[in-house]
């Protein structure tokens, strides 16, 4: 067939033409083989642009365009909806980068020009070979799993059961809540955590929707988007759930005691608890770690006093296997560990807190009630010295990014002080206030006005114990002095990370992290909830360091993102998949073991992909050294035309 | 000590029992002292099986000749075959299994111990024997006679020396293994074949003859600017007769992307994709051409070359052609402690990847 391709060359606004010369990149490419027409428009992408496009494939007859433009993520679809509109197959258009890979990394008119033209004539050169394909039809099951049931995996779920999804709840925790159970009153407005979660977590147990799995995890995932199935191990229940009259008589013959997370270390608990008075599910709970050994030759106490017979020891974990259209993971954050402050004298000094610890000295449902003393003497401190950035925006030594709530739960935690304790004195050593958000400003400027808490611009050097207070070494940069204060108490507020198995989970359903290990959306601008993994969203802190009103609102994010996807009957797949030239494959399944989706399998001793399930990511045309494995529309063919136009 | 009658016996026997349809072995060879391939089909050709330090060939290649003449045959014999296998053979079996060539089943591997020494180089020899032309090379066996030279270090049970006669002086005199044998062996790792339906000969740990990778990492003390110039040259030489190809029983693809008169056409073949085929390198044997040849033939050995060195033997100009593979072998070692034909239930090298692997930047 003769080919008829057609150039398109964007000016991107000045973002391209202000170092390419566009206009002599559309002329030189007129010259090429194939090329019928060749033109350049100062914005593609807008109404225009895109008539023009759709007008120049029927006038001219093409049978294969190229965009030269900005990056395919960016308008690919949006070009090749504009090429079915010109009835050309969406697959016979192709875009060259010539923004983010040439425009924007150059200077020099002269080169960047050359380079643009290089860049569109390998495209041209890819996409006279290109096939016209149609996208595959692939089932939907239309059903979520929400991993992480912290504020973001609730709101979610909740969201999700209100346009009448299923959805399968995963927590490794014997409760849901996540870490927002632990915080006392909230910024800005200052209302109680607890009274503001305990309804939603309700909610989340009373709704018949909601396949609530807690002390779960997911151990392996299969499938593609719309058609997962996921393997989650639940560990051994104990005591069962639905016997359980919270009678709490097991608790006092247990004679395990070990730090109670819920209270961040402050309290203990024993092997069998509750993890809270609220907990979700209302269920008492063993920790087949701290237990002596679930054996009722070793202890055997509260098996003994449960009257019911709620506990089994003999209960075994169980696998199940849920078929899940999309997924949206919510595995939270957890504080950088105290350990690494010890020039603050974290994880050294008993009274050297991080801002969890705070939160449960200031909450009700707190070990001290809402009380705040010291956990070494249980004396008022009436000195107390708050440390912000502890942890962040230190690349050398700890975490390089900003924790962004700090600067906010630092300003509150020194106006609850303050409310607790009327006659102490709160100092917070800060680097500058981040209170970017609506009300935060005017809730940090209270602080300082109302509470009178004196901040100091400046950073701490060394915290150490001297004569039963803490000396907090620090320098105020502002008055361009040196400071000591002998504090009762201490609180860092530690920067936030990923919580714990964050990688693990990350690779288990092969979704990326970025450098900092938080969960990767797929564009930080246009795709802030999406995953690179099609089928699998994002939402909460697992993504990035936010507060729970940002938290809610990604959540709700993501949610919508499911219900639309899970909105349809048939899922289209992208049918740029790998195809075996069988005459040349000789079945050595080097392909079969490379391929991250599991596509390939050997059928009469040749390889054969389900289209299916191929993402089309080229990892097995990299290892056949036979050449025998080909992803549709990136041959090797292509590759090595695209080459040659390079090199020539 | 290896005992030659026993592995003819083991093969007459198999032969014998219709437990194989052939045998691939060593014997004498017509020319010279060097033994040369054969493959026995009856129980009396058995007795002209050898085993001395002159069986240099690694005949796993034969068992893909035999896979291709099966393929193209009306009536394939697919009986078993059984094969004469030094350490490295062995590792080319295992390759070839790994790679799904053949099946176990398919294959009787009679295994044949290296023991302390391996085989000879023939460069080597001819240099130590000046011109002259050796008519008997044997191991020689401990205390039977004084070792010119000393001793071989390391060496354990004797076979640590190579007896050789030259034609018109048949007195035996005794070189040490060191100094005659193939670089391969002197760097081997497994002399003795692990992969294996009977082995001859003990399995010796200790041969310190050189480090693994000696060559390797005797090669990268070169500059790079040095290295580059020395490749130069040895790539402007190059025939491209493509023995070393030919040779190699890991070089068993039906098409080389390399090579564009294999490229198979096939009925489904069409006209289009006669006129698509890529030639990613030319034929004409310019030295830029085969620095393509060699280097992409290197890297598609990558974690399936075992060290065989034939390609290098049979190299008519003297291409020091083990280096590029036992290169990239080593890097496999040392990055992925994987050994290419060690483990054949273990996913090739390219297709794999651990979470222990270095350059995290994938995961
Ligand atoms: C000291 C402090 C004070 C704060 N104060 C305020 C405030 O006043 N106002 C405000 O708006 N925000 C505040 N925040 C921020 C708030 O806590 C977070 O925005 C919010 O908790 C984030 O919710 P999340 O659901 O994303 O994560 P999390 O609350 O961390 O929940 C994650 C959940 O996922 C579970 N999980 C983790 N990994 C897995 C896995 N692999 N499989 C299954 N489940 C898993 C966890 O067990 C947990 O239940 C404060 C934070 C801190 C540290
Ligand atoms: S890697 Fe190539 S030769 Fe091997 S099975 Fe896959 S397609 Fe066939
Ligand atoms: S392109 Fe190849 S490796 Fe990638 S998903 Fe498809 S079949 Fe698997
Ligand atoms: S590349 Fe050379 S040494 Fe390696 S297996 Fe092939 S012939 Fe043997």
């Amino acid at each position: 067939m003769t080919k008829r391709t057609g150039v398109f060359v964007c000016h991107c606004g000045k973002n391209i033409a202000a170092t390419v010369d566009v206009k002599k990149v559309a002329q030189e490419l007129a010259k090429d083989d194939g090329v019928v027409f060749s033109e350049d428009y100062v914005y593609m992408c807008s109404d225009p642009g895109q008539t023009a496009v759709i007008d120049a494939i029927k006038d001219n007859n093409l049978n294969g365009m190229v965009i030269s433009c900005c990056s395919p993520t960016l308008h690919e679809k949006t070009f090749r909806d504009a090429s079915e509109l010109g009835d050309l197959n969406a697959f016979q258009c192709e875009i060259a980068n010539i923004r983010e890979q040439c425009a924007w990394v150059h200077k020099d008119m002269e080169v960047a020009t050359e380079k643009a033209l290089k860049i569109t004539r390998a495209s041209v050169r890819r996409v006279q070979h290109n096939q016209a394909l149609e996208p595959i039809g692939v089932p939907v099951t239309r059903r979520a799993m929400v991993v992480g049931a912290g504020i973001a995996g609730i709101q979610a779920a909740l969201d999700l059961t209100d346009a009448g999804l299923d959805v399968v709840l995963v927590e490794k925790q014997a409760t849901i809540g996540g870490n927002m159970l632990k915080l006392s009153e909230t910024f800005p407005t200052l209302d109680c955590s607890q009274c503001i979660l305990s309804p939603k977590m309700v909610s989340v147990s009373k709704n018949s929707k909601i396949t609530l799995m807690t002390e779960s995890e997911v151990e392996s995932i299969s499938g593609f988007v719309g058609n997962f199935k996921v393997k989650i191990k639940k560990k051994a229940e104990f005591v069962d759930p639905e016997l359980c009259k919270l009678c709490d008589d097991c608790t006092p013959v247990c004679p395990v005691a070990v730090p109670n997370e819920y209270d961040v270390g402050l309290t203990n608990r024993r092997a069998i608890h509750i993890p809270f008075a609220q907990a979700i599910p209302a269920s008492f709970t063993l920790d087949e770690e701290a237990c002596l050994g679930l054996n009722p030759v070793v202890c055997g106490k509260c098996e003994e006093v449960c009257d019911v017979g709620a506990i089994d020891y003999d209960k075994k974990p169980t696998v199940t296997e849920e078929d899940i259209g999309a997924i949206i993971v919510s595995t939270g954050f957890d504080l950088y560990g105290m350990e690494h402050m010890g020039e603050f004298g974290g994880g050294r000094y008993p009274d050297v807190l991080d801002g969890l610890q705070f939160e449960r000295l200031c909450s009700a449902s707190g070990a001290t009630e809402g009380h705040i003393m010291r956990p070494s003497d249980h004396k008022v401190p009436k000195e107390i010295v708050f440390i912000q950035c502890s942890g962040s925006r230190d690349p050398e030594n700890h975490c390089a990014y900003c924790s962004k709530i700090c600067c906010m739960y630092t300003a509150k935690h020194a106006t609850l002080y303050k409310h607790h304790v009327p006659d102490g004195q709160a100092y917070i050593f800060y680097i500058d206030i981040r209170s970017g958000g609506k009300g935060y400003e005017e809730f940090v400027q209270r602080s300082m006005e109302n509470d009178g808490v004196i901040y100091l611009r400046g950073r701490v050097s060394r915290v150490y114990e001297k004569d039963g207070k803490l000396r907090v070494m620090g320098v105020d940069t502002l008055a361009g002095r040196n400071v000591e204060i002998d504090a009762d108490m201490v609180v860092l507020a530690q920067a936030m990370e990923p919580s714990k198995g964050t990688a693990e989970i990350a690779k288990i359903l092969k979704i990326a992290r970025d450098k900092d290990g938080f969960l990767a959306e797929a564009h930080p601008k246009l795709k802030p909830v999406e995953s690179v993994t099609a089928g699998i969203y994002l939402a909460g802190a697992a993504q990035g360091p936010k507060d729970i009103p940002e938290t809610v609102s990604q959540a709700g994010a993501a949610a919508s993102k499911v219900i639309a996807l899970l909105s349809k009957d048939q899922l289209a797949h992208s049918p740029m998949v790998a195809k075996v030239r069988d005459p040349y494959c000789t079945g050595c399944e080097m392909c079969v073991d490379a391929c991250p989706y599991d596509a390939i399998t050997l059928v009469d001793g040749k390889a054969s992909v389900n289209e299916v399930l191929c993402e089309g990511c080229g990892s097995c045309v990299g290892v056949c050294v036979r050449a025998a494995i080909d992803v549709k529309n990136v041959t090797q063919l292509q590759i090595h035309e695209m080459i040659s136009a390079i090199m020539a | 000590m290896v005992n030659v009658e026993e592995i003819r016996d083991y093969a007459a026997g198999l032969l014998e029992k219709g437990e194989v349809k052939s045998v691939l072995g060593f014997r004498r060879g017509s020319a010279s002292a060097f033994a040369e391939p054969c493959t026995i089909t009856n129980v009396g050709e058995a007795a002209s099986l050898v085993w001395d330090p002159t069986c240099l060939n690694n005949l796993a290649l034969y068992l893909v000749k035999d896979r291709k003449q099966q393929a193209v045959s009306k009536t394939p014999d697919t009986r078993p075959v059984g094969i004469v296998a030094k350490g490295c053979d062995s590792r080319a079996i295992g390759v070839l299994l790994q790679e799904n060539y053949f099946k176990r089943e398919d294959v009787v591997v009679i295994g044949v111990s290296c023991e302390g020494t391996g085989v000879v180089d023939p460069r080597k020899l001819s240099a130590k024997l000046k011109g002259r032309t050796a008519s008997r090379v044997t191991f020689a066996v401990q205390g039977s006679t004084s070792v010119a030279g000393g001793r071989t270090p390391g060496a354990t049970d004797g076979a640590d020396g190579i007896n050789v006669s030259v034609y018109g002086d048949e007195t035996e005199t005794v070189i040490p293994a060191r100094e005659v044998l193939a670089d391969r062996c002197l760097e081997c790792r497994a002399a003795a074949p692990a992969l294996n339906d009977v082995v001859f000969g003990n399995t010796v740990e200790a041969r310190d003859f050189n480090e693994p990778f000696h060559a390797a990492k005797e090669a990268e003390r070169l500059s790079e600017d040095e290295r580059w110039a020395t490749w130069e040259r040895h790539f402007d030489r190059c025939l491209r007769c493509f023995a070393c190809r030919a040779v190699c029983p890991m070089c068993y693809c039906p098409e080389c992307v390399v090579d564009s008169t294999t490229f198979v056409v096939t009925l489904g073949t069409s006209a289009e994709e006669k006129a698509n085929r890529i030639r990613w390198c030319e034929r004409s044997a310019n030295t830029s051409e085969s620095a393509v040849y060699h280097l992409t033939r290197a890297i598609h050995l990558a974690g399936r070359c075992i060290d065989c060195g034939e390609c290098e033997r049979v190299c008519p100009v003297n291409i020091p052609l083990r280096l590029l593979n036992t290169k990239l072998e080593k890097e496999a070692f040392e990055m992925f402690e994987y050994q290419a034909g060690h483990d054949i239930e273990q996913a090739s090298l390219l297709s794999s990847f651990r979470d222990e692997d270095p350059n995290s930047f994938i995961r």
